[in-house]
């Protein structure tokens, strides 16, 4: 069967506490192996940097981001980033690529891989909604894909955790992600996406979701209950209430405590708030808008139960696209921008909006400042995702950029040096000096997330792993990443091989190769009796509310065409 | 001073795309040069000369390069595209895109010019002897912005939608306009000595000066008194008031 | 004899998934819960014609052939052409229009839906200000104000109402139709506006007038409107505006009056806006109302592979988006194209007079189940299963809500998918080979 050895990689494999050194690496029927035979192929890697293939654990790349794509025919034409953005007649290799924020499907796949990529997870996943999902995922290549499923809003999960029926919510969700084939629970402004059926919107974690007689805290803590309960491979994943709000902080933080003593079973946090980028904001109204990020990392800081992720802003044109319905709406007023909304029958909301960040705009230059904060300012890289969410901060092709903000101060000093004055005394950036290093910056692109989403297979170059392989045109023996940041951005955009299930999918930056790739999804067992009591209250949602029959809601098996489904056993 | 001319050898019908014809391409090039440029004809590309017969007097400058067109060229499209500076005369009617997100020069059409001529202009003057169709000045799809500068003058009529999204610039109509001139306006100048329908819809800032007909001023402009320009006296109107606009429109 | 449940009805926008069908010897002879309309699809079409055999026009005659030959004679077609048109494709599951859109790129054609006539400027109108929008059971649930504007629901969609709109029973609207206001903007008094409570007759035409003069209202403007508006009186225009915003959920749900008539894109343009002011008070959605079943799930499939959701030209490699510029009709009326493939749709009874003459002198390949007046115009023609019925896949609601569409019968007949996928062999080795 086909083998390949790595030879004189300079191998930065956190999860193997393997710290930048040179070694080989074997490759067998698309795993890690310990050794092959003479026969293999080889490639040299000549001491350039070598990580596990990267892992984006919140990306919009499938459902929502079509609602983007479809509302800006102007995004397809934008080059902003070269190499990684535009249009680009088909191949005989590739097919024919578009877009900058809301790339086409198949530009998605081949950048992520360009960039040493070769796993996302789609951050938002409506359940009646998911089947068009699945579809997205067929489409992108190479990547193997997983999704988060939302149920923060959702009818079910609210009257059942109203009326303190834990093992039916439980079975609820297992029963969610199976009709939904997703990877784990995803939470978006909490009873937000019901008050805002409404027009309406929760003010914080204890105001009631209209008519539902639930507290955003409730939710999110019977969720996160149901998530341990089920077993779950990833903790509930938040996006807090109050997003984009000055003084959104306190928010954010107090529901970071509101997990602190719940157990898990599994060795993972029990709460991953995303976007924290967009819920550190200090002040009480734009006018006196600062960094909070100080207070939110000493939080973290101080406690061991969460990951976070940063949502990093990127200067220039971005498409925000959230389940959080109601600041979309707010956005577009603010913005004057154009505006896209879907009300999910008896699940959540959403909408889309495009935003530009600028760094003449005092707040602008303030919310990039607070993502690097968070990253720089919490001590411990495990506990931090790097992410832009994009496209909402910014489109993931800028990541080789913003990796040169998080490893060089003096790249940093040279932005900052262009932001307003008034925008320098709402910051902290300018004072913190830390520049991470590339066995950091490997933890936060790849290896916590096998961790958190408790993926033993990525993230990480051990035996048994996937071979899913980056080697970047650098050589960590002699590259200052502190100053040598053009190189470093430049490796990082166009790897000098991607390998992904042990084939060569990019060489020198270029696509070699197309592979379908897989989707992970979640099968939690729960109970048969409790299932079908379950099921006697889904009926009737059906029967009454729903206008797709039970039938035909669950996503049916043609649509995984590379399915890896992940069993769980409940408590 | 370089005087390059273009004579189409046959009419065609599927579209020629040539967007490479412009005075920053052929500066200081010869014939052999500019004859080898390639142009799309269909979804395969050919060579300028294989479709145009090329002569070249002169070498210079773009800024000192003048193209003329001669033949039917009302099946080749972005003539002039990004041109920055220089000329070009073209003496037929012209097909779409006609000098689309030029920044400099002049382009002078004595014919009519099909759709988006000056699309997303951002500086230089256009000239168009004869009538222009839809989105003249207008922008992309999907783009907040259209023309942002420079001038474009029609001597006869437009159709529907002049002008939309435009964010600077300016543009005479001496004929009449189609549906909804000035729409979406953000800060452009737009002249129409002719007639229209359904002038300045959400114009955001700009004037809109109608020296003929306006049939069917939308409801969303408030009457704010008159104002006298070159001696006459209009109508003035502020709005659109659903944009929060402060935009001018000026009608008999 | 087999009874299949929930079968999803292929028909219309609506995309009811609800129908049961009973199917003898391969024959659908009964069909419950169907409107008059998907019951003549499923049922009906045991009662048409189909074209039986591939066919190429040979001195004027199509005559029979094999389907190799067919196949052959369409790839040279489109790999000797400058520039085709693919036209159609929305009577047809996603996964064929994904092999059609491929097909296109691989031989630089130019591709189009049946939204070129229909509601293709609901998409300009995204494209300036988004779509504010809801899947069908948010109105269900929670509308009590319903408005159709330039549709008739009560012929072209036959159970929306009951289903999901003016009628349907939901968790906030016990009631239906009592709990719910139903007003009706049209040009002239359709059996839907008879069911109305409110009915707005408007001058033809003049949709952009009156969308704009209930913004003003909404927005506290009043002033700026005329007495009159669209043959509205401005009364009319204030006592329409109050309901708007004193209602708990509404849904415009707009149609081809609005998409169709003058101002076109800016109609729905307008009512974007209106829907965003009026969120400024209460909670307000729209929803077109999407005629052939599966048009939305063209432009959906064509957003993520090409980035557009009509009018794609791929004639220079990567795609180019203008519709009024590359859209069907566009190019047909103007003739910039020198070939076209047409599946799923039939332009010969819906396209203007110019269109039809053009295509009738350029070389037209057609897939399609039955005999239409396209295959009047068609050099080459291709037999095609019913999808829906004899294949399965996927459709979009109008909504954007996706369905698995089940095949119910057995056919001979190839699918959509299929002879799009032949076509690319046959083009690869036609290309491979020069």
């Amino acid at each position: 069967m086909s083998e390949l050895l790595i030879k004189n990689a300079v191998v930065c494999d956190p999860i193997n506490n393997v710290n930048c050194e040179k070694m080989d690496i074997s490759v067998k029927d698309g795993k890690i192996v310990e050794s092959v035979s003479s026969g293999a192929k080889v490639i040299d890697a000549g001491g350039k940097l070598t990580m596990a293939g990267g892992v984006d654990g919140h990306t919009h790349c499938a459902g929502k981001i079509n609602v983007g794509r479809f509302m800006s025919p102007h995004d397809m034409r934008m080059t902003n980033v070269p190499g990684l953005s535009g249009k680009e007649a088909p191949t005989a290799t590739t097919r024919a690529q578009v877009g900058y924020n809301t790339p086409n499907a198949f530009a998605i796949g081949y950048r992520y891989a360009k960039m040493g990529y070769t796993t996302i997870g789609e951050a938002a996943i409506p359940i009646i909604g998911a089947r068009h999902t699945h579809e997205e995922f067929e489409a992108i290549p190479i990547l193997d894909k997983f999704g988060l499923t939302l149920f923060g809003s959702n009818w079910q999960v609210m009257e059942y955790i109203r009326d303190d029926e834990p093992e039916k919510l439980a079975a609820y969700v297992a029963w969610g992600l199976k009709a939904s084939r997703g990877y784990g629970i995803k939470i978006v402004n909490p009873g937000g996406g019901e008050a805002w059926g409404w027009g309406k919107n929760v003010s914080g974690l204890d105001d009631p979701v209209p008519n539902f007689d639930v507290t955003p805290a409730q939710i999110i803590m019977g969720l996160a209950e149901a998530n341990e309960k089920l077993n779950l491979p990833h903790s509930i994943h938040l996006h807090c209430n109050n997003l984009g709000k000055p003084g959104n902080y306190e928010t954010t933080i107090a529901s970071m405590k509101l997990l602190e003593n719940l157990k898990s079973n599994r060795d993972r946090q029990v709460l991953h708030v995303t976007h924290v980028q967009f819920n550190a904001y200090g002040g009480t109204s734009w006018r006196d808008f600062e960094s909070a990020a100080p207070q939110v990392s000493d939080y973290i800081n101080s406690t061991d139960h969460m990951t976070f992720d940063l949502g990093q802003a990127i200067f220039g044109p971005a498409m925000t696209m959230t389940a959080d319905g109601p600041v979309e709406y707010a956005n577009s007023r603010m913005l004057n921008a154009k505006w896209s909304n879907m009300d999910v029958e008896l699940e959540d909301a959403s909408g889309v909006v495009p935003i530009t960040y600028s760094p003449k705009n005092f707040v602008n230059a303030v919310q990039w400042a607070i993502g690097l904060e968070l990253a720089l300012l919490v001590d411990d890289p495990w506990k931090v995702m790097f992410t832009t969410d994009s496209p909402n901060g910014g489109s993931f092709v800028n990541y080789p950029e913003a990796y040169t903000y998080l490893m060089s101060a003096k790249r940093r000093a040279e932005i900052i040096e262009t932001l307003p004055e008034m925008a320098l005394g709402r910051m902290n950036i300018p004072g913190i000096d830390r520049e991470l290093d590339l066995y950091e910056l490997a933890i936060m692109t790849r290896a916590m997330q096998s961790k958190m989403y408790c993926m033993d297979t990525k993230g990480h170059l051990g035996v048994g792993a996937d071979a899913d392989i980056a080697i970047y045109d650098i050589k960590p023996d002699s590259v200052d990443t502190t100053v040598e940041y053009v190189a470093v951005k430049k490796a990082f955009s166009g790897a000098a091989y991607t390998i992904k299930s042990g084939e060569v999918v990019v060489k020198d930056g270029e696509i070699a190769m197309t592979p379908e790739g897989r989707t992970y999804w979640v099968n939690a067992k729960m109970p048969q009796a409790t299932v079908d009591a379950m099921q006697v209250d889904v009926a009737k949602k059906f029967k009454k509310y729903y206008t797709v029959s039970q039938a035909n809601y669950m996503v049916e098996d043609a649509y995984l065409p590379h399915p890896v489904e992940i069993t769980t056993e409940a408590l | 001073m370089q005087t390059v001319t273009l004579s189409l050898k046959e009419k065609n019908a599927i579209p020629i795309e040539a967007d490479t014809i412009n005075p920053d391409n052929f500066a200081s090039k010869s014939k052999d040069e500019i004859g080898a440029i390639l142009v799309w004809y269909g979804n395969a590309q050919v060579t300028i000369g294989e479709v145009f017969d090329v002569a070249v007097d002169g070498s210079d400058s773009t800024e000192n390069t003048k193209i003329v067109i001669n033949g039917d060229v009302s099946r080749v499209k972005r003539i002039g595209q990004e041109m920055s500076a220089g000329e070009i005369e073209i003496n037929s009617n012209v097909d779409m895109h006609c000098g689309s997100n030029m920044t400099g020069g002049k382009i002078t059409i004595n014919g009519d010019a099909d759709s988006w001529v000056g699309c997303e202009m951002k500086g230089g003057e256009i000239v168009v002897n004869g009538n222009g169709s839809y989105y003249v000045g207008g922008g992309y799809r999907g783009e907040a912005c259209g023309m942002k500068g420079g001038k474009i003058t029609v001597t006869g009529n437009v159709r529907d939608y002049l002008g939309e999204h435009m964010c600077g610039g300016e543009i005479v109509v001496k004929g009449d306009a189609g549906l909804l001139p000035g729409i979406s306006n953000n800060g452009g100048s737009i002249i129409i000595e002719g007639s229209t329908t359904m002038p300045a819809s959400e114009m955001k800032a700009g004037t809109i000066i109608i020296k003929g007909e306006a049939a069917e001023l939308m409801p969303s402009f408030a009457e704010d008194g008159t104002e006298d320009v070159d001696g006459v006296t209009y109508r003035k109107f502020a709005g659109d008031v659903n944009a929060n606009g402060k935009g001018v429109l000026l009608v008999k | 004899m087999a009874v299949i449940t929930d079968a999803i009805c292929s028909l219309c926008g609506s995309l009811c998934d609800d129908i049961t069908v009973t199917v003898e010897d391969n024959v659908i002879t009964d069909v419950e819960r169907a409107c008059i309309l998907g019951r003549n699809k499923f049922v009906g079409m045991f009662l048409h014609d189909r074209i039986e055999s591939p066919m190429i026009r040979k001195n004027g005659e199509l005559v029979d052939v094999s389907y190799e030959e067919a196949i052959d004679e369409a790839a040279k077609i489109l790999v000797n052409s400058k520039r085709t048109l693919s036209y159609g494709w929305c009577s047809t599951s996603c996964e064929a229009i994904s092999k059609a859109i491929q097909l296109a790129e691989e031989t630089g054609s130019l591709i189009d839906s049946t939204a070129n006539v229909c509601h293709g400027p609901s998409a300009l109108a995204v494209q300036e200000k988004g779509g504010p929008s809801a899947t069908l059971g948010a109105v269900k649930n929670r509308a009590d104000v319903v408005i159709f504007w330039g549709c008739n629901p009560a012929h072209a969609h036959p159970r929306h109402m009951s289903r999901y709109s003016s009628f349907s029973k939901g968790f906030f609207t016990q009631k239906g139709r009592k709990d719910r206001k139903m007003i009706v903007i049209d040009v002239r008094k359709t059996d839907t506006a008879k069911l109305a409570d409110t009915y707005v007759e408007i001058d033809q035409g003049s949709d952009y007038l009156l969308v704009t003069a209930l913004r003003s209202a909404i927005n506290g403007h009043e002033d700026v409107i005329p007495d009159t508006v669209a043959g509205v009186s401005k009364e009319d225009v204030l006592e329409l505006a109050n309901v708007l915003k004193e209602a708990k959920y509404t849904c415009v749900f707009y149609g081809m009056g609005v998409t169709q008539s003058r101002s076109k894109y800016k109609n729905g343009d307008g009512v974007s806006s209106l829907i965003s002011d009026i969120n400024q008070h209460s909670k307000a959605v729209m929803i077109g109302m999407r005629g052939h079943y599966n048009v939305t799930g063209f432009g959906q499939v064509a957003t993520w592979e090409t980035g557009f959701p009509m009018a794609i030209d791929f004639t220079r490699g990567a795609p180019y988006y203008n519709p009024g510029e590359t859209g069907a009709n566009d190019v047909l009326t103007r003739g910039d194209v020198d070939a076209a493939i047409i599946s799923a749709a039939d332009p010969g009874a819906h396209f203007p007079q110019d269109s039809l003459k053009y295509l009738a002198k350029i070389p037209v390949i057609q897939i399609d189940p039955y005999a239409n007046p396209t295959t009047e115009l068609s050099d080459v023609v291709f037999p095609a299963a019913v999808v829906g019925v004899e294949a399965e896949g996927t459709a979009y609601r109008m909504d954007g809500i996706s369905l698995r569409m089940k095949k119910l019968i057995d056919t001979k007949f190839k699918t959509d998918e299929e002879i799009a996928v032949d076509l690319i062999n046959k083009v690869r080795e036609l290309k491979g080979g020069a």
